[in-house]
């Protein structure tokens, strides 16, 4: 047997309300190196905040969360609200981390091949030509390598969904965060992209798939989590999860899907 | 016919030399105001009411109220002021130029900073939160993603408040500056031909006014990624096989 793999992420008991709706109600998840968790549930029921907490762009109400070595550097103002008490120890939790979003969030300004090198070269510092070379080497990795000098606007969904797991893989972070990266595209795009996503689980990234895929969440990720009401209801490898023994609130969320 | 052409003529050559005059207080009223106006918009952010309150103060003041009121304030008012009258100040108050700028850098500051204020509003969440998923922070984050967004939402209204600025540099010459518009008074004043020579200084103002919109525009095309990729060569845009 072998050893454990070390943990990328821990974070610990996530609450989180906008106003007076309880979107998160102390939500946990400890991702490993190497895993594939998907994060499954219907509209509403806090999946996408969850994942925006675990890199800050959002401030849980509660908990704990860290990546790496890195311990989000949350405390508690004078009103006892947790707040993000030190900017720079944030920004380093988050360049341990990439996400890919739904709206891609290409820079617009910016070609194919700079958005990728952005990243690498001005938060990271590292050496152009090394930079030159590893986002050559992604931008064909996505199958965009024609592409350097165009601008996001002249491709098209998928192509920038692309470019954007290009960006996002551009500084090797140890976590990588998907938040429904596919919900934007056409259905003929959402297969060239989840081709992608399945190529980057198989070569070992750790990521966390926010998704309605089904059938990724089933063939590709290593643990499937359910979130419902802000908790989450059940959890486990896919073949539980998609087998007869998962709880019942999970198959009622799936089946409207085997239809 | 030919005497009516020769009194244009040496008119428009007497205008020309006064046209420094109203590029320079352009120049400089322009400059100030836009420096100005992107601290009053880092102001209407900011985290504390106090400075927002500032923001919309100058705002509520400066727009509110007529610019020529504002440079005769300065101009006439200011020496009423024993202090600024009799102080080292009164090298600059006294000087009818430097209150039209003065009175221009706060009154446009104002409407470039509301310009900058909406173009802030427009930035794409998106691209900001991509900046922020990254790792930037503070100043690189504002270069590197939001100046580069806000500057091409800002520009075709900040063209529209220089083209303004340009006509209001006239209202110097109702504290004795003799800009354009100062001339052609003075010239109406001793041969009482209005209309040619207010249509010559008009003339003039179209031209500066057409120069600039041309420069702007020219810096709107260059600033518009999908015009500028048509120089560049991009492979069309062909998904490959999956």
């Amino acid at each position: 047997m072998t050893p454990p793999s070390p943990t990328v992420l821990t974070a610990t008991n996530i609450r989180k309300s906008f106003g007076d709706r309880e979107v998160l109600a102390g939500v946990s998840l400890e991702a490993r190196e190497g895993e594939v968790i998907s994060i499954l549930g219907g509209s509403g029921s806090g999946k996408s905040t969850f994942l925006r907490c675990l890199n800050l762009l959002e401030v849980p109400d509660e908990g704990q969360i860290a990546i790496g070595d890195v311990q989000a550097p949350l405390a508690r103002d004078r009103h006892g609200r947790l707040v993000v008490s030190d900017g720079r120890v944030a920004a380093r939790l988050r360049t341990q981390t990439a996400m890919v979003f739904q709206g891609f969030n290409l820079w617009p300004h910016l070609t194919v091949l700079q958005n990728v090198m952005e990243a690498p070269l001005r938060v990271h510092r590292r050496d152009r030509d090394e930079v030159l070379a590893t986002a050559r080497t992604l931008l064909e990795r996505v199958g965009m390598a024609g592409f350097h000098a165009a601008y996001p606007k002249r491709l098209s969904g998928g192509q920038q969904q692309r470019v954007a797991i290009a960006r996002a893989l551009a500084t090797n972070p140890k976590l990588v965060l998907f938040d429904e990266p596919t919900s934007a595209l056409d259905p003929e795009r959402v297969r060239e992209v989840l081709a992608l996503m399945r190529s980057l689980a198989e070569e070992g990234r750790t990521m966390i798939v926010v998704t309605h895929e089904m059938a990724f969440a089933r063939d590709v990720s290593s643990r499937v989590v359910h979130l419902m009401n802000g908790r989450v209801e059940s959890s486990g490898p896919p073949a539980h999860m998609f087998g007869p023994d998962a709880s019942p609130a999970f198959r009622a969320f799936l089946s409207p899907a085997a239809l | 016919m030919g005497e009516h052409l020769t009194f244009i003529g040496s008119v428009t050559a007497q205008l020309v030399r006064a046209v420094p005059v109203t590029l320079l207080i352009l120049a400089v009223s322009g400059v100030c105001a836009t420096v100005l106006a992107t601290g009053l918009t880092v102001l209407s952010v900011a985290r504390s009411p106090l400075p927002r309150l500032f923001q919309r103060t100058w705002t509520f003041l400066f727009r509110g109220t007529p610019l020529i009121l504002q440079i005769f304030m300065i101009y006439y008012g200011f020496a009423m002021v024993p202090w600024i009258r009799h102080g080292f100040l009164w090298t600059a108050f006294r000087d009818p130029v430097f209150c039209t700028c003065l009175a221009m850098t706060c009154c446009c500051s104002a409407y470039i900073a509301e310009i900058f204020r909406g173009a802030l509003a427009a930035v794409p969440r998106g691209e900001i939160e991509a900046g922020r998923a990254c790792g930037m922070t503070g100043f690189m984050l504002l270069r590197r993603v939001i100046a580069p967004s806000l500057i091409r939402i800002a520009l075709p209204s900040y063209s529209n408040e220089i083209i303004m600025m340009t006509k209001s540099t006239s209202l110097a010459s109702t504290i004795t500056v003799l800009d354009i518009t100062g001339v052609a008074q003075q010239v109406i004043a001793h041969s009482y031909r209005t209309l040619d020579v207010f249509c010559a200084a008009a003339a003039l103002y179209l031209l500066i006014n057409a120069g600039l919109s041309a420069l702007l525009a020219a810096l709107e095309r260059r600033l518009d990624v999908d015009r500028a990729v048509s120089s560049i060569s991009v492979p069309p845009v062909v998904e490959p096989l999956s």
